[in-house]
């Protein structure tokens, strides 16, 4: 079986690794930023590219890591500073100014500096389908660490996102929480998109994320669908573009596509159970 | 004729080695190649064929002058072929044997992308490619010393052919003798020191950085003291650059490509594509004069 030869790792990275972005991506959803991550991966990726301009080789110096993770956790602070509550300017556009300066800033930083383009590229563009042992298993170390942290905190982090009313009146220092919310998802994303690249990331953060709110009011359930969802489409993504050898078709976009055949099945199931029982109660409007 | 099953089989990373094996290798090999001729070489995507590929391989014809570094190391990490890594008996390094232009004398990341073996695109000199014809030979004998008459006999007649044809490319570029010419990235530089012609103005300030502005002034300064009237570009290179700076200077944009099949009626044909090449070349600077 090819399968368990050649393709085992990104097999198994497909397994292991997106139930902690499936997690994150419910909170995503639910806060209404859904391009933040796209915007933390650019950041991390400014750091590598201030790194390889001072002369750093990435894959082989500490330099561009220490410089991605401190840009990230810069990131984190400044996407919890700016969760204000301004009538005019939604914290959406905010995080679209991050990205497009931050990406803007990586292209000014490189057009001195020779793999340019190539360090930009590893760094957006992780291709599932090279991934090694080593990576798997340090990241999948990494997100159990992260995870850890979201258990043992899990009613703050809902509380934050679901319901801030509550938290503010229970004192809880927002921005601090904010921070540490921003921080684990900043590694998250960031180890997540040199493997798979950021359409992957995106994809693995809202699709699962939105079919569980499609079909369940509570969060342990949407949790679930979104698993199930995940794990669906990045298997038959795989599967698909290993198989279908006439086709040939490149593996990440495969299972970006098998996720959008996903949702369509998901909102199918929801007519269908619209039909005979209304789901729950609408929910309570956010505050504007 | 050995039967298909029985063949040996052959994966080229750039199609100018696919070339050059199916040429050697005849019925007796099966030749797969990595990179589309129309595809910038220094970034090939992955797909999931090229590790089956790979996996398969008895032959990997690498250009082995770092020109594939970003992307066949992964690759070849995730087909698991003891036969085809380096040092394997079925591992082509064509580079070996060929005196490389533009090695740097000290390695610095701040001059662009630089390799430090020197120059990667040494087959645009079809002297080279006799000699990487050579190596791939040698290799295929080795794994499959029953056909290697067979093998010899096509490498001797691509020999002979090659010495006829840069006869005939030779007299054709000979009017142009000590013509300067601009090209996107250092890609002719073999060609031209091979047939006399001057490659030293690019439209990259540094190798893989793209153009910019100050850069291409400099570039149009240079164009128009040399009287420098042609910009070769190649299918995956900005010909929008090529065209600004030409329409500038008075100059002609002029369509070539480096692989077997980048230009109309090459594909999988290195001596067609060299054909192409050089009379594309003559006619634009025949025009140019």
């Amino acid at each position: 079986m090819e399968i368990l030869t050649l393709w085992l790792w990104p097999l198994l990275a497909l397994i292991m690794l997106p139930a902690l972005l499936v997690y994150f991506g419910l909170h995503v959803v639910e806060r209404g930023i859904i391009f933040v991550d796209l915007a933390l991966a650019q950041i991390a990726a400014l750091g590598v590219c201030v790194a390889v301009a001072l002369g750093a080789h990435p894959g082989h110096d500490a330099l561009p890591w220490v410089l991605s993770l401190t840009f990230t956790l810069l990131g984190a602070g400044l996407f919890a500073w700016t969760r204000f509550r301004h009538p005019r300017v939604p914290q959406e556009s905010i995080i679209g100014i991050i990205y497009v300066v931050s990406a803007a800033a990586a292209t000014l930083v490189l057009s001195h500096t020779a793999e340019g383009d190539e360090a930009l590229k590893n760094l957006l563009v992780g291709n599932v389908l090279l991934v090694t042992k080593g990576e798997v298993l340090r990241t999948f170390g990494l997100f159990v660490g992260i995870a850890v942290v979201h258990v043992l905190l899990r009613k703050r982090f809902l509380m934050l996102s679901f319901d801030e009313e509550a938290a503010r009146r229970k004192g809880i220092s927002i921005r601090t929480w904010d921070f540490l919310f921003y921080a684990t998802f900043g590694l998250t994303v960031t180890s997540f998109v040199q493997i798979t690249g950021v359409y992957l990331v995106f994809s693995y953060l809202i699709v699962p994320a939105v079919c569980g709110a499609l079909l369940s009011a509570r969060i342990r359930t949407r949790l679930a669908i979104g698993w199930v969802v995940a794990l669906f489409a990045g298997i038959s993504g795989l599967v698909l573009s290993v198989k279908l050898e006439s086709a040939d078709l490149p593996t990440g976009p495969t299972i970006v596509c098998c996720f959008g055949v996903a949702l369509i099945a998901c909102a199918v199931i929801m007519r269908l159970k619209k039909g005979s029982d209304p789901i729950s109660a609408p929910r309570e409007p956010r505050d504007a | 004729m050995t039967s298909l099953l029985l063949a040996l089989k052959v994966v080229a990373t750039t199609p100018e080695y696919g070339a050059i094996a199916a040429v050697v290798g005849g019925d007796q090999v099966k030749v797969t190649t990595l990179a589309k001729p129309t595809e910038d070489p220094h970034f090939v995507d992955a797909k999931p064929s090229h590790i089956v590929a790979l996996s398969r391989a008895d032959v990997l014809i690498e250009g082995g002058a770092d020109l594939e570094v970003g992307w066949l190391p992964p690759l070849v990490e995730g087909a698991r072929n003891a036969k085809i890594n380096a040092g394997g008996p079925g591992h082509v390094r064509a580079s070996e044997g060929i005196q490389l232009l533009d090695v740097p004398v000290a390695l610095d990341r701040s001059l662009g992308d630089l390799h430090a073996a020197g120059n990667p695109h040494f087959m645009m000199d079809p002297v080279n490619a006799k000699i990487v014809a050579n190596h791939v030979c040698d290799v295929f004998c080795k794994l499959d010393s029953g056909s290697c008459p067979a093998y010899q006999k096509n490498r001797d007649a691509l020999d002979a052919k090659l010495t006829a044809k840069l006869d005939e490319w030779g007299k054709a570029l000979a009017p142009f003798k000590g013509k300067p010419i601009v090209t996107y990235h250092p890609t002719w530089r073999y060609f031209a020191a091979r047939f006399g012609l001057v490659s030293e103005v690019y439209l990259e300030p540094k190798p893989g950085i793209p153009p910019s502005p100050p850069h291409l002034a400099e570039v149009m300064q240079k164009m128009t003291e040399q009287k420098i009237g042609v910009v070769l570009v190649e299918p995956f290179q900005s010909r929008k650059t090529a065209e600004a700076v030409a329409q500038r200077t008075g100059a002609a944009v002029v369509d070539v490509c480096q692989f077997p099949g980048g230009l109309p009626g090459t594909d999988g044909d290195y001596v067609a594509l060299l054909d192409a090449d050089v009379k594309t070349i003559v006619t634009a600077l025949a025009a140019a004069k």
